[in-house]
């Protein structure tokens, strides 16, 4: 196969990735650990069966890579609130409650081995700065539900 | 016999200045590929992880501190400021480290295979110097006084790394593979087809 049509092989499973599957991974986090999920540790290699029968196995596995990267990318780049809201609702979607979420993923930081291979490692360590910030800010939450809410009425004073 | 040790010393003074002229130039050209692969890992680096505006942005960005001022207690906002300072460190030291790869690159060897200017070089040489003092500052000043307390010379720095990135990619250009197209382009034209 040469290569300008291998890459618009890897564009055309790429595009089909965004369409079917990633349309319904919103967030940028979800993406991520989901398309972590569809690598092999012990190979480096992205395995997606229906894309694999739909193109290639090199062109799934290539697109799987592009769109892990993309969305690590994003991760990166959204803000400390931004990703405050993705962790929670993250959180939120998986069956855990959200004190074990934040437990686990204090203890066993799974996010770092969700990105992608040949990130840089100064974005990485940014991201995971971002992400163990974001988690202290939910526990803080956990812990004081007022904090960082709109409140409707004034916090209780213990002043009277 | 004074001036007999006298003529001796400028004549040993003149071969040392002729020996260390004779090693600069047999710095070997064919050798040095490695030095050509580092410093086009140190551009690399520099252009595509350390220096992409939305990165530096991020990183300095004064929005997340609000948030977390706004949001959360004054031990996260600790925390907060710790995490930034050690990112902020981190970045301002591997760009000084790729710098001076770069720099290193240019004093050795770059002189064999790129056509700079004199203007040009000492241009170079001047934004060298600078900028490695400037991080060299930044560095101290970040550890000091926290990652919010100098922006501007947070762009100072990330401007100067962008414009040695600049030139020092004209040294480097003939390590870029030739493009399809202009392969394609010289067939249409009466080339041989490739």
């Amino acid at each position: 196969m040469s290569n300008p049509a291998k890459r618009k092989d890897v564009m055309a499973a790429t595009q089909d990735l965004r369409r079917r599957t990633l349309a319904h991974i919103p967030q940028p986090l979800e993406r991520l650990i989901y398309l972590s999920s569809t690598r092999d540790y012990n190979t480096g290699l992205y395995r997606h069966e229906g894309l694999a029968l739909r193109f290639s196995e090199e062109a799934s596995c290539e697109a799987l890579a592009d769109c892990h990267r993309d969305a690590f990318n994003e991760l990166v780049a959204a803000s400390l609130q931004d990703l405050v809201h993705q962790l929670k609702r993250y959180a939120d979607n998986s069956k855990a409650s959200l004190s074990e979420f934040i437990g686990a993923w204090r203890e066993l930081q799974p996010y770092r081995v969700a990105i992608p291979a040949g990130a840089d490692s100064l974005s990485s360590e940014l991201l995971f700065s971002n992400l163990k910030i974001a988690l202290a800010i939910l526990e803080t939450r956990l812990m004081a539900p007022w904090v960082g809410k709109p409140s409707a009425s004034p916090r209780p004073s213990l002043v009277r | 016999m004074t001036a007999l040790i006298i003529y001796l010393l400028i004549g040993a003074g003149l071969f040392l200045f002729l020996l260390v002229m004779a090693r600069r130039k047999n710095t070997p050209v064919e050798g040095c590929g490695e030095e050509f692969v580092q410093a086009r890992h140190a551009l690399r680096a520099l252009q595509l992880g350390l220096l992409p505006a939305n990165l530096v942005e991020r990183i300095f960005d004064r929005g997340d501190f609000a948030y977390v001022t706004a949001e959360s207690s004054r031990e996260i906002c600790k925390l907060f400021l710790a995490e930034r300072k050690r990112i902020s460190l981190i970045w301002v030291g591997r760009v000084r480290g790729e710098i001076r790869n770069l720099m290193h690159f240019h004093l050795g060897y770059s002189r064999f295979q790129s056509k700079l200017s004199l203007g040009t070089e000492l241009r170079l040489a001047l934004d060298f110097v600078l900028l490695l003092f400037a991080c060299r500052t930044l560095q101290l000043w970040l550890h000091l006084r926290g990652p919010y307390s100098a922006p501007a010379m947070v762009g100072i720095a990330a401007g100067a790394a962008a414009r040695v990135c600049r030139i020092s990619e004209q040294s480097l250009a003939f390590l870029n593979p030739v493009a399809g197209d202009s392969f394609q382009n010289d067939s249409t034209t009466g080339g041989t087809a490739v």
